[in-house]
């Protein structure tokens, strides 16, 4: 997978990932909002060109849910594929995050 | 560090020793004389013969090797020397008036590591030895790295192995053994990060519980300890399985970082009452099928994973399905569908699913499926753990007992009655519902209905508390957002209340064979709407109101008073 950021707004940080988002990328994933202070702006991960997701990239998403405040408006999820879609349904991600 | 690199023959404090093998005389003075002036201790042979037999005393570090020698020849002499010299990097350079390439390649083949014409130059013999020996060196460093590493690697499997035999003690299989389960379990390394587990109640029910933990192995498995810990223990003592993923939420939330969480689904088959009872918080929905007539339904996962939510707000329901001997149950972790093929396409949940519309005579729908997924892996390798499990639903020949669990059956019914009053202090600081179940248990010994009366007591307690006490308003569970917004505003009124109470009372007679149950719930509210058939209510959907209807369907009946502040329960059992 890649990361990339997308977006770079006061108020926002839009990260985009392409491919398999899994563990092998995680330290790039982290590094795209480690350096905002906590909870100081909201986050968009754009998903429109990940083709799959496993357990670990939740594990990732609930990182970055923590690091924007622990609020479900903290963290949208943009542009799921299906698969996407119903791995993020399976956990019932919906709960945790903004999912238009 | 220095004794495996003694023990590895490679440190050797002396001068360099220097192996000279030549027939001729004259060439071995010539030889011994020139590498005397760098300081190189000289031994020499006048055969191949000879050259293993001192090469095996006295182990020198680099060979100079004519070709053509009496007794044993050189290409011979360099093969076994090799051999002897193992894993330990001997540089054997032939030194040959022989010029032919044929010869040339002969050299290299018996094992020799560069050659070398005569007449020959000084400077150049000089130079390929001295390049010989700094490749010597490095790949000694090498070899000493790798003998350590492989020590390492020994003796952190080695370690790995006997925790792994103290965890499977801890994490025993319960009743897995028992005759209406078959399951597979393949871990990708030593440790697991699936788990599964499986225990009868005391009365008679089966908790069955299959997690997989985010990532494997090791750090995977870490949490796997309290889990079981938490399911045998209450399972033993008769909680149902909506107390036992409260106790696990909490005590997990604790230990486990952010990122790392249990997708897991509990399951209660109660055979007594044919009905399954259901907590999926993110485990791939298991599938409830008939060999006749293929799949009946998917128990949904409706819950975010085990240790992601705070206690508070964690929801604990459970759904109720209907269950017929004939009917079976299969659970799996995300490894089987996500499992890869060569070409990089996944397994599937429609190729899974396959399996269970037409189980025709199949008796284990486990082996079909490890069967299919070795097929379709083409060999290839394993990318997570995997753990399928089917459950026959109906009662075991011989069910296992759970350690330190009591016989509980229930109680001859009998007649009694007891109330609970609940004023804004109790209310604020402590969760009544419990407390409420277990005197039900203890009086009655009914396990086999404790969550079904959770569930009712639950639902008829919380609309008076939110809706009697707290007049909150249901439309905001509707959306994820408003749901949130619920809960926030409900801690904020809860903690401003001052006065208000709920009334619970429970009057029980001897009924047929069982028992009749009566529940009556007051609260001080002015009353609120109830009973107004909601479209979603009947639906079943949405984020709220699965209340009423459910316990309706749980219930003989129920009754709410035309104010809208107390309510009528009856519940029978047999």
């Amino acid at each position: 997978m890649t990361v990339s950021i997308t977006s770079d707004q006061p108020g926002k940080l839009t990260i985009a990932v392409d491919g398999r988002f899994d563990f092998a990328d995680h330290q790039a994933f982290r590094e795209a909002y480690a350096r905002d202070a906590r909870g100081s702006r909201k986050y968009e991960v754009d998903m429109r060109n990940a083709q799959f997701m496993d357990s670990s990239a939740l594990g990732m998403l609930l990182q970055l849910r923590d690091h924007a405040g622990g609020q479900r408006d903290g963290v949208t999820i943009t542009h799921c594929n299906e698969d996407i879609g119903e791995i993020l349904r399976i956990s019932n991600f919906h709960k945790l995050f903004e999912m238009p | 560090m220095q004794a495996i690199l003694e023990q590895a023959g490679v440190v050797d404090e002396s001068a360099i020793r220097v192996l000279v093998v030549d027939d001729n005389r004259t060439n071995r003075m010539v030889l011994t004389a020139l590498l005397k002036r760098h300081d190189y201790e000289i031994l020499s042979a006048e055969n191949g013969q000879q050259a293993v037999e001192l090469f095996e005393r006295e182990r020198p570090v680099l060979v100079l090797m004519d070709v053509m020698m009496p007794v044993m020849d050189g290409y011979e002499a360099t093969r076994q020397i090799k051999k002897l010299a193992g894993e330990v990097f001997v540089p054997v350079i032939f030194v040959t008036a022989l010029t032919d390439e044929g010869a040339l390649v002969k050299c290299i083949e018996a094992g020799g590591d560069d050659f070398l014409s005569k007449p020959y130059n000084r400077t150049v013999l000089k130079a390929k030895i001295d390049a010989l020996m700094r490749l010597r060196e490095a790949y000694t460093v090498q070899l000493s790295q790798r003998r350590q590493l492989a020590y390492h690697q020994k003796h952190a499997e080695d370690e790995q192995r006997v925790a792994e035999r103290l965890f499977a003690g801890i994490v025993h299989t319960g009743a897995l053994d028992d005759s209406n389960i078959r399951y597979s379990i393949s871990p990708m390394a030593i440790f697991n990060g699936d788990l599964l587990l499986a225990a009868n109640t005391p009365s008679g029910a089966l908790h069955i519980m299959l997690g997989d933990f985010t990532g494997h192995g090791l750090a995977a498995s870490i949490g796997a300890l309290p889990a079981s810990e938490i399911f045998y223990g209450m399972t033993a003592k008769g909680f149902g399985i909506g107390d036992i993923v409260t106790e696990l939420n909490k005590k997990l939330k604790n230990v486990l970082p952010t990122g790392l969480f249990l997708a897991t689904a509990l399951l209660e088959l109660n055979f007594a009452t044919g009905s399954v009872t259901v907590w999926n918080g993110g485990l791939p929905d298991p599938i409830m099928y008939n060999p006749q007539t293929g799949i009946v339904t998917r128990f949904r996962s409706r819950h975010v994973p085990i240790g992601i939510m705070d206690s508070q707000m964690f929801d604990r329901s459970v759904e109720l399905f209907e269950m017929h001997e004939t009917d079976r149950i299969f659970m799996y972790t995300d490894g089987v569908t996500e499992a890869l093929n060569p070409a990089g396409e996944m397994f599937g949940q429609d190729r899974l699913e396959s399996f269970f519309e037409q189980a025709g005579g199949h008796d284990s729908q486990v082996d079909q499926v490890t069967e299919a997924l070795e097929v379709f892996r083409e060999g290839g390798k394993q990318g997570d753990d995997i753990t399928l499990i089917q459950i026959f639903c109906r009662p075991a020949d011989a069910p296992s007992q759970s350690p330190g669990a009591a016989q509980r059956a229930a109680k001859p019914p009998a007649q009694w009655n007891f109330s609970f009053e609940f004023g804004p202090h109790a209310l604020r600081n402590s969760d009544p519902l419990p407390m409420m179940v277990n005197t039900l248990m203890e009086t009655q010994g009914i396990y086999d209905h404790r969550e079904r009366l959770y569930t009712v007591l639950a639902e008829l307690f919380s609309n008076s508390l939110d809706h009697g006490l707290l007049s909150l308003d249901s439309a905001l569970k509707k959306t994820p957002e408003g749901f949130m917004q619920y809960y926030a505003e409900r801690q904020q009124k809860l903690e401003k209340l001052e006065e208000g109470r709920i009334r619970v009372m429970f009057h029980h007679r001897p009924h047929g064979k069982g028992g009749r149950l009566e529940i009556e719930i007051l609260d001080s509210g002015p009353g609120y709407a109830v009973g107004q058939a909601r479209p979603e209510l009947a639906a079943n959907t949405g984020h709220s109101g699965r209340g009423i209807p459910l316990v309706r369907s749980l219930c003989k009946e129920l009754i709410y008073n035309p104010k809208g502040n107390a309510a009528r329960a009856l519940y029978e059992w047999d």
